[in-house]
């Protein structure tokens, strides 16, 4: 084995400048894939013009606002677990998540009270709005990937955990721009579960990508 | 010389921008620190095997140190990723006797140290899994003599063992 004076040499010799991952440079790689998911959005299902209409339910902006922010919230801290250091904290993914959960849990309890929730669970658009703002989740999901494995992220689980729930969030709040379903119950449950979706899936795949 | 926090941190932000001389002494600081870090914590004739694979690492990740956030907690939680993926994979094939936790060197930043120790992680194990780990994975013992010491089965030890490295592996942040 070398001793620790000539490896430290060899690192020395071969370095060369980085750039530092700073997070205004990890945000502006969030900001950059959550525009690509917009954009790839308007280009392949279009844009419903509800909302510039002012035909939207407040539903409508509230459910889209909501996954917006949370998906934002959560890919801050996903940024920042690309650099590691001990005494770091997340709690801002956790209570964005938190928040965002208060809606589907109010929405469907309000809808089942109410006797519409059969009604919304059987939604024969729901399903091609759940799959499809998770695809489009992927995109978010890419710059998180690539962003983490720059740097170090000391729980590859974790992170691909919020990667994945940073990434439906903003997924789904870009699908919900071409969605003209704007009830609650619709939002609530359809436009949510990729949320949930792109977690499992990020927890499970992303991880094994993350190993450093 | 003993670099502190402020002095190692200026020379890491002159390393990302590639001035050798700067990164030389900081990865010589950074040897002399993580072997102090380590000591105790793995078997000592393994002490420059686990510091140089942090040195590698420091090397191949330093694009994520943020130079406005402080040095060592960063050089700190890849020090424990690295432990504790070494200790999952390298068992000792002899006992040897450990450092005395009284070698180690006291640093400057007694409370900057206190945080980042690898103490503090171990405290969120139960006594079980602290147990079975410094004896089969950091002081070189079997399953069986530990199993026989201890009066649990071995396979209890393995669950120990197991749970307890998969929890350390979530707590690498973890600093209170």
């Amino acid at each position: 084995m070398r001793s620790n004076e000539h490896l430290i040499s060899e690192l020395a010799g071969e370095l060369r400048p980085v750039a530092p991952m700073t997070m205004s440079r990890g945000l502006a790689v969030v900001i950059a894939a959550a525009g690509l998911s917009i954009a790839a959005v308007a280009g392949i299902a279009g844009v419903w013009d509800g909302p510039a209409a002012g035909t939207a339910t407040i539903f409508y902006y509230l459910a889209n606002g909501l996954l917006a922010m949370s998906g934002f919230a959560c890919a801050t801290d996903v940024v920042r677990m690309a650099n590691p250091g001990v005494g770091n904290r997340y709690d801002g993914a956790y209570w964005s998540l938190a928040m965002l959960a208060i809606f589907p849990v109010v929405a469907v309890g309000t809808l089942f009270a109410r006797g519409l929730g059969v009604q919304a669970m059987n939604d024969s658009h729901g399903l091609e709005c759940t799959l499809s703002a998770t695809a489009f989740a992927s995109i978010t999901a890419s710059g998180l990937v690539f962003w983490l494995r720059r740097g170090a992220p000391a729980n590859p689980a974790r992170a691909g955990l919020f990667a994945g729930l940073a990434a439906g969030a903003l997924g789904s709040a870009a699908y919900g721009l071409s969605c003209p379903i704007d009830t609650l119950g619709h939002l609530a449950i359809w436009h949510v579960l990729p949320v949930l979706l792109a977690g499992v899936i990020g927890r499970i795949v992303i991880p094994r990508l993350l190993v450093w | 010389m003993k670099a502190d926090e402020a002095t190692l941190s200026r020379l890491m932000i002159k390393a990302q921008a590639g001035d050798r001389k700067s990164y030389a002494v900081l990865l010589s600081e950074c040897n002399k620190w993580l072997t102090r870090y380590f000591s105790g914590r793995i078997a000592p004739g393994l002490v420059d095997d686990l510091v140089q694979e942090v040195l590698m690492a420091v090397h191949r990740k330093r694009a994520s140190y943020d130079p406005a956030r402080p040095f060592l907690p960063w050089l700190a939680a890849i020090a424990r990723y690295r432990w504790i993926d070494y200790l999952r994979s390298h068992y000792r094939d002899h006992t040897e006797e450990l450092f005395d936790d009284s070698a180690i060197e006291k640093s400057g930043d007694e409370a900057v140290m206190a945080r980042i120790s690898l103490e503090r992680l171990f405290g969120s194990l139960s006594p079980a899994q602290v147990v079975a780990i410094e004896r089969v994975k950091i002081e070189g013992q079997s399953i069986r003599d530990v199993a026989s010491a201890t009066g649990q089965s071995e396979s209890a030890v393995k669950v120990h063992i197991h749970r307890g490295l998969k929890k350390l592996s979530t707590l690498v942040e973890k600093a209170d």
